[in-house]
């Protein structure tokens, strides 16, 4: 509630960070902003076309399925990479002036939101024409997308207090989680769905369930489910867990970027 | 009368090795072999408070803790021990162009650096050409800041900064940025500041300005609070105790000492000793000296400087001709300057006996002896002119 409070006070250094960000990430280049929607579009497709190459016969790919899911996980790659650097690279703006820390991690993540929102247009135009070239229609569900996506922008808040927070104290933080991030991309189900995941588990049901603890497992899946009916939206077995312990982190999160800022200043 | 900042017990330690990041390692490493954290306290045991409205001023050597003293005023610090109260709302000119991004522009910068430093949109927008007038910056206002130079980049943050409306305002040494015109412009900003009745705390080492400034000021040195108290007293104490002990000013002595001045003694018309003086008064310096043989024909000299080193005056005794045939064993040189006309401010006093030709040194000390001066009328500069007013009939 605090926070919140906080961030209606500061809304307008808020939106000035946000802006800076976003306008400052494509100055000079001929495309600009247009690199926003180009660069998970070209990483889908490439994607596509070697999943193609190599899965070869049996296994289909849906180019639906991987757009979406390249374009949730792009989401919280971007969040998290430039979030995990908000506080050093604003070193500067920390040691010398006062304002609340939180609108730092806050306005890196809404800047990574704005850009998915994006995204997501595309997507919905991209996908809806691959469903009808094949017969199919929308899932209604896909009305339901705004409350998803708050849900993954509050998932990667989380993530974002703690890597921002601890690249503070620990500069080895950024390699570590540039690790991570490659382990988490296979982890995931953006280059291949949880029904997959499913099926090579077989009769060993915790191995889904194990799966689904990862939060970017059901909302990448969660977004599938949301646009194309014949997807069920992950709510089987643990998928429940997987759900509900980002909440716990968030607010962990929280509680751990605010005793951290205090000494921000001390380390930068 | 109700305070606006209060410092109690204010303390704040570094730990020595976060002079570079920690790393992981680092620390795991540490951890284990259960090595205590250095500690090193950039400020410590401070107390003082600070009256709404007055205008104080923080001085001492470099690296004394004056920076930290802000930080922790203005909450970008987090003391360790004792805390700050502070009724108001605080805001900093120490902050000039944090938050500008090089590819933004000079205009995208001003509507950022005002939200950081909580000006409200409206009010940007109202005041915009003001801004920018008082930066000077109309014809590059929608360049890229990265291609400006250093002083365009301050000016545009301090013409920002001043947009501010604060109760207290932080001012870490930017009274010092820009070319002469400019600086003029920033200290009548602060003027008008101090008539609105805010509350200002100033660090700087241009003394001068301090003294012209400030209903009282601070101390500060080693992160302890030395002195408090008006003005020119503590920036007197400062120069004599401090910048000579310190060596931040050119302090030496060297010369043969074939003759050797033995003792130097300042003092007022009435022959007291004292340091401090009077515009339109008399000084009088008293140089023992003791000459080991006989010099012939010997040269004494002085020279003034101001605090900030400007040299002021400097004559010897070969110039204005006096006579003197030699030197030999003890004797007193007497200097009287009368009137002094110096106007308020701290100036040093050097001396020097030398030969006729100037190729020996017999005794120099550079800087070494502090004095004062205060001006009863108020008249501004360094230097009293003999001048006289006139109102002319129409011709």
């Amino acid at each position: 509630m605090n926070a919140l409070r906080t961030l209606t006070t500061y809304r307008e250094l808020l939106h000035n960070l946000v802006v800076r960000d976003l306008k400052s990430r494509y100055k000079g280049s001929v495309l600009g902003f247009l690199w926003t929607i180009l660069t998970p579009l070209f990483m889908a497709a490439i994607y596509i076309f070697f999943l193609q190459l190599i899965a070869g016969r049996g296994v289909t790919i849906r180019h639906a399925d991987i757009i979406i899911g390249v374009f949730a996980w792009t989401f919280t790659v971007q969040a998290v990479t430039s979030g995990m650097n908000c506080i050093t690279a604003n070193a500067n703006l920390v040691n010398k002036v006062f304002f609340p820390r939180i609108i730092l991690p806050v306005a890196t993540v809404l800047s990574a939101l704005i850009t998915f929102l994006l995204m997501v247009v595309v997507q919905l135009v991209l996908v809806a024409f691959l469903l009808y070239r094949e017969g199919g229609t929308m899932s209604p569900w896909v009305m339901g997308l705004p409350v998803l996506i708050a849900y993954h922008l509050l998932f990667n808040m989380a993530v974002v207090f703690f890597v921002s927070a601890s690249n503070v104290y620990f500069r080895d933080t950024q390699h570590i989680v540039n690790l991570l991030l490659s382990a988490w991309f296979f982890m995931s189900p953006v280059m291949y769905t949880l029904a997959l995941v499913d099926t090579m588990a077989g009769e060993r049901a915790w191995i889904t369930n194990l799966y689904q603890l990862n939060p970017l497992a059901v909302i990448i899946t969660g977004y599938r489910a949301l646009h194309m009916s014949d997807t069920a939206f992950p709510l089987s077995g643990m998928a429940w867990a997987g759900w509900l312990w980002p909440i716990a982190l968030l607010m962990a999160g929280y509680v751990v970027y605010q005793r951290a800022q205090k000494y921000f200043s001390d380390w930068l | 009368m109700s305070m606006a900042i209060e410092a109690r017990h204010l303390g704040k330690a570094y730990r020595v090795q976060g002079m570079a990041p920690p790393t992981l390692f680092g620390t795991v490493t540490r951890l284990i072999r259960g090595q205590p954290l250095e500690q090193f306290w950039a400020l410590r045991n401070v107390d003082f408070s600070i009256p709404k409205g007055r205008t104080v001023g923080v001085i001492g050597p470099n690296g004394s803790g004056k920076s930290s003293l802000l930080g922790l005023i203005a909450g970008t610090i987090t003391p360790t021990e004792g805390g700050v109260r502070t009724d108001g709302r605080i805001s900093s000119l120490l902050e000039l162009g944090a938050g500008f991004h090089p590819d933004l522009t000079g205009r995208e910068n001003i509507y950022l650096n005002a939200a950081i430093l909580g000006i409200a949109h409206e009010d940007v927008t109202r005041r915009f050409d003001h801004i920018v007038d008082f930066a000077g910056l109309r014809e590059f206002i929608d360049m890229p800041v990265k291609h400006y130079s250093s002083g365009m980049y301050v000016r545009l943050g301090f013409s920002v900064a001043i947009e501010m409306n604060p109760d207290i305002l932080l001012i870490d040494e930017v009274l010092a940025v820009g070319d002469m015109a400019f600086q003029m412009k920033c200290l009548d900003r602060i003027r008008l500041f101090q008539k609105q009745g805010k509350t200002l705390l100033i660090v700087s080492h241009a003394l001068e300005t301090v003294e012209q400034f400030c209903d009282e000021v601070i101390l500060i040195h080693e992160g302890e609070k030395i002195m408090e108290g008006k003005p020119e007293e503590v920036i007197f104490s400062y120069l004599k105790e401090y910048m000579v002990r310190i060596g931040m000013l050119n302090v030496e002595e060297h010369g043969t000492r074939e003759a050797e001045m033995t003792d130097v003694v300042l003092r007022d018309e009435y022959e007291n000793e004292c340091t401090q003086f009077e515009t339109g008064g008399a000084m009088i310096v008293d140089i023992h000296y003791h000459a080991r043989r006989r010099i012939d024909k010997p040269v004494f000299g002085f020279n003034i400087k101001t605090g900030n080193g400007f040299y002021v005056y400097g004559s010897n005794t070969q110039i204005e001709n006096v006579p003197m045939d030699h030197i030999e064993g003890q004797g007193v040189m007497r200097l009287r300057i009368a009137p002094l006309t110096l106007q308020s401010g701290n100036f040093f006093l050097s001396l020097s006996i030398h030969s006729w030709d100037h190729s020996v040194q017999y005794h120099r000390r550079e800087d070494w002896h502090p004095f004062a001066v205060r001006d009863p009328h108020g008249a501004q500069g360094v230097f009293q002119l003999r001048h006289a007013w006139a109102l002319q009939e129409k011709a």
